[in-house]
């Protein structure tokens, strides 16, 4: 397996982790990165209406399926603020939620992007 | 080995059933907590569950629950996957029913050693289970002819006769003694004499429907227990089985053997109220009567005659 081609995601993913999770499979892995970016939007806006809803148990769910997803695949900073979105929402912790949703969003958006680039790098 | 895994997360549920089936696992993969009960649930169903925590309808542990308190008679192995870790969540989760758990995200092998700790409960389970059914076999079943044995064919009658009374229905039951068997063991010895009992057993089954009983009442005799039997049909039926056990010599070691039997009857029709010892006296007496008559013939005795 070539490492290299997945070198535009080893900034947000531990890739050596994942790949033995895959047990080095590289169309497996490419299959739950494309599950990865069908699912991602659903995810966020779910994690988004909870938020605006005020709706602790609902964000507490959504955060929790959004950090078992990204660990999964090893995206640990990423599945890190889904955690402290989780714990937040259980202690009740409005604040801290909405601080971390802004590093969130954009790291998600950065990873979305990178995942739909390789997806399409992998296409060709 | 067929194993169920519940996961509402793709990625996770993808991931899980490509490990396992690379791992030789029949996977069944399902969404939710509802679906992963009916699937458990099922008489044949999957006996190895890997269940998520947290899952829509049904959780994890609501799962465990349900399947323990549906399928309680036969052991499912449950492990809960879950990325909760805190000593509560644990203690939760096995205190709800489940077998083990594990931490998201899993390691493979870790994955992989603990459902061979599942199997192997399982295989002890399936070799107590079967050790079960073989001991109540040897405790119901005559260990030379494989037919009922004198207790359990006794019971029967028991059995029959209050079934027969609540329907208002009737019963035949047959006493059948092998004519002159202590010459065939005492000429040819009791190797052949045990040929002779298992088939004499084999065309006693031979003779009678699906749904009436044989069994050895001991030594050279035999009781049967022919339901819905009326007594004018009683005869008739006895005089087919003991030419089932004439028509044609029995093959032994010792080459062939002509056998026959002497066969003691009795029917009961709903409203009679004879208890089972009464039964077996009586069908003795016939037997008698049979035995006195000139042997391999059939006598029909009534309480009510």
């Amino acid at each position: 397996m070539m490492n290299w081609e997945y070198a535009s995601l080893e900034q947000f993913m531990n890739l050596p982790e994942v790949l033995v999770r895959v047990d080095g499979d590289s169309e497996l892995l490419r299959e739950l990165l494309a599950l990865l970016d069908e699912e991602l939007p659903g995810l966020l806006d779910g994690l988004h209406t909870a938020i605006h809803r005020g709706d602790l148990r609902e964000m507490e769910s959504a955060a929790h399926a959004f950090k078992g997803m990204l660990a999964s695949l090893s995206i640990n900073e990423g599945a890190a603020l889904a955690a402290t979105i989780e714990a937040a929402a259980r202690e009740g912790d409005m604040l801290r939620i909405k601080e971390t949703q802004a590093a969130l969003d954009p790291a998600v958006a950065k990873l979305s992007t990178a995942v739909g680039l390789f997806l399409a790098g992998a296409k060709d | 080995m067929r194993i169920l895994i519940a996961d509402d997360e793709a990625v996770s549920l993808r991931l899980l059933e490509k490990t396992l089936q690379r791992a030789g696992y029949e996977v069944i993969a399902v969404r939710n907590g509802r679906a992963a009960v009916e699937q458990l649930c099922l008489p044949e169903g999957p006996r190895l569950a890997l269940l998520d925590w947290m899952m829509p309808e049904f959780d994890g542990p609501a799962v465990c629950r349900e399947v323990r308190k549906q399928r309680g008679h036969r052991h499912v192995h449950l492990v809960l996957l879950t990325s909760k870790d805190s000593k509560e969540d644990i203690v939760v989760g096995l205190e709800s029913g489940a077998d083990d758990y594990l931490i998201k995200p899993f390691d493979p092998e870790e994955l992989k050693a603990r459902l061979h700790t599942g199997l192997r409960i399982l295989q002890l389970e399936d070799n107590l289970v079967e050790a079960r059914e073989a001991m109540q076999y040897k405790a119901t079943h005559d260990a030379l002819t494989s037919l009922l044995n004198r207790g359990t064919i006794v019971e029967l009658i028991a059995r029959e006769l209050v079934r027969t009374r609540r329907e208002n229905g009737c019963i035949t039951i047959v006493l059948v003694d092998l004519d002159h068997f202590k010459n065939v063991n005492d000429t040819f010895g009791h190797p052949v004499g045990d040929e002779v009992l298992c088939e004499v057993g084999r065309r006693l089954l031979g003779s009678v429907r699906s749904y009436d009983f044989v069994g050895r009442f001991g030594g050279e005799e035999f009781l049967l227990v022919l339901s819905n039997c009326e007594e004018s049909n009683s005869l008739a039926r006895s005089e087919e089985i003991r030419a089932a056990i004439s028509s044609s010599p029995v093959h032994t070691a010792h080459g062939l053997l002509s056998i026959t039997a002497s066969l003691g009857v009795f029917a009961s029709r709903g409203r009679d109220t004879e208890t089972v010892e009464d039964i077996l006296r009586v069908v003795d007496s016939a037997l008698y009567v049979a035995k006195a008559a000139g042997r391999n013939c059939s006598r029909i005795f009534g309480l009510h005659a």
